[in-house]
């Protein structure tokens, strides 16, 4: 087996102990991307020589030698980003972002940066100025956005690990969609600065994008600039929320994510309780809100009228429209979440998580991103924020971890959610359900 | 649909941003999309939880 196909951690273990020369794993990181991504578009540029130096100068770190693939959202030293756009609203720059630093400082070497949905506008990686990302499991599906390169590279096993940003899901979408385990973190616990919203956002995070729970603690305690330290599982309160959310999903995604919730609840000897959140939909809205007038900071209008024909029309004309959004709704958002914030609060003195599907059908098609839900067919933007703008909107640590495969052998994903700073909590969930179910859909690969 | 139009066309005019047809479309979409639920939103009662002050999204509220 080629060292590139061990989990990150072994990989790191294997480089500590010498057992596996990093000039090799880069090379062969290097190699497989040339072979395996022009079916997948998930990276879109590497860099060899950078990629060396950063093996030669690498420090004793947790990560030493281990290739890993960025997003296209964060300035490297020799490269600025470009957020999956033909050009972005305010000029950008290459510097050090506080993800490059972690990932220098913990010895990873940065092989490739990930493909994204443009400008981070939405779940399904369908558009991009460098094309789409396609998923591993099936290269005419949507890989999810908007980190769908780097979830695409780790699912096609071109690295072992991979960080993205979530603004409403980015994460979570991508690693439901491609079969991975991905941690939204606790809003500022993570690496951001140097990103270009980083000083107005107060819903985007970093985190990992892995195969599974222990590769995402190992890649996200670098990202967090501290040890996310393995806990207990024992006894979890899982609370459940008969809504939409678990509701209105398509059957194979709501037997599936039952199971892994009764499987879960055994593994850790817990309890399933049903709890309500009222609001939850007027939370998906006003997490849409708030990201949107974010994203408007310093633009003035004339600028609008000076966008690049080559972003995407709808780009084009969402710009313009969220001119148009009214005052009073935002200013309503910030209320609501106020109040799930309460809500949530108050929820988590009754349960340890939250459960339920990342999203609500396996991923759509390219072509035609629609899901076909028992409320009918919607876009698959319109079901999946449903069940992620929560934690973007509060605050809180959530998770996406695989669970099942659907139609055409597609991943299905559960996802839970903790109080703030619990991410550790998330994650030793993730390894509890990876127990019970004995690791059979995080060692699937495509 | 002429007062969504008057919103739309008027709206962006007013702030001086040109729009062309394929934009217009977008937006139309993304109104019709949004609209309903902005509205939903503003008639929603949040009356019983005050504002909190400068929230900590790093923390519980």
């Amino acid at each position: 087996m080629s060292g590139l196909d061990l989990p990150l951690r072994e990989q790191a273990g294997a480089i500590a102990t010498g057992e596996l020369d990093p000039g090799a794993l880069l090379d062969e990181s290097l190699a497989r991307i040339e072979e395996r991504n022009p079916a997948v578009n998930a990276v879109v540029e590497t860099f060899p020589e950078r990629s060396r130096e950063m093996l030669e100068a690498a420090p004793e770190g947790p990560l030493r030698g281990v290739p890993v693939v960025i997003k296209d959202e964060w300035p490297l030293p020799w490269r600025a980003q470009r957020f999956g756009a033909a050009e972005m609203l305010r000029p950008v720059e290459p510097g050090e972002s506080a993800p490059f630093r972690a990932l220098r400082d913990a010895g990873a070497v940065i092989v490739g940066v990930g493909n994204m949905h443009e400008a981070g506008a939405g779940s399904t990686g369908n558009i991009s100025v460098y094309e789409p990302a396609r998923n591993p499991w099936d290269t005419e599906r949507c890989p999810g956005g908007s980190s769908s390169g780097p979830a695409a590279a780790v699912a096609a096993g071109l690295v072992a690990g991979a960080v993205g940003a979530d603004g409403i899901g980015s994460i979570r979408f991508p690693a439901a969609y491609c079969g991975l385990t991905g941690l939204k973190p606790t809003f500022g616990r993570s690496a951001m600065e140097g990103h270009h919203m980083g000083a107005i956002t107060t819903m985007i995070v970093s985190g990992p994008l892995c195969a599974d729970a222990a590769d995402a603690r190992l890649l996200g305690s670098a990202l967090y600039g501290e040890e996310l330290v393995a806990g207990s599982a024992e006894g979890l309160r899982i609370g459940v929320v008969r809504d939409e959310v678990s509701e209105d999903v398509s059957p194979e995604v709501a037997e599936a994510c039952e199971t892994a919730i009764e499987q879960l609840r055994a593994e850790s000897g817990g309890e399933v309780r049903e709890v309500a959140l009222a609001e939850l939909p007027a939370s998906a809205l006003a997490a849409v809100l708030i990201a949107n007038v974010e994203s408007l900071d310093g633009i003035a209008p004339e600028r609008l009228n000076r966008l690049s024909p080559e972003l995407s029309p709808i780009y084009r004309g969402f710009a313009k429209y969220r001119m148009l959004m009214p005052a009073a709704a935002a200013v309503k958002a910030a209320r609501v979440r106020d109040l799930m914030r309460r809500r949530v609060a108050g929820l988590f003195e009754e349960v340890d998580l939250l459960a339920w599907p990342t999203v609500p059908a396996v991923a759509p098609a390219l072509e035609a991103p629609l899901v076909e839900l028992p409320s009918g067919t919607l876009t698959a933007d319109q079901a999946n924020v449903r069940g992620a703008g929560l934690a973007n909107l509060t605050g809180i640590p959530a998770i996406s971890v695989p669970v099942g495969r659907g139609a055409g052998g597609l991943p299905i994903a559960l996802q839970l959610q903790a109080a703030w700073g619990r991410d550790e909590l998330l994650l030793d969930a993730a390894e509890a359900l990876e127990r019970a179910n004995g690791r059979e859909w995080v060692e699937c690969r495509p | 649909m002429e007062a969504t139009d008057n919103y739309l066309v008027g709206g962006l005019a007013e702030l001086g941003i040109e729009a062309d047809e394929v934009e217009m479309g977008v937006i139309r979409v993304a109104h019709q999309l949004f609209w309903p639920a902005i509205l939903e939103l503003l008639a929603l009662d949040v009356g019983e939880v005050g504002p909190e002050a400068n929230p900590d999204l790093s923390k519980a509220p």
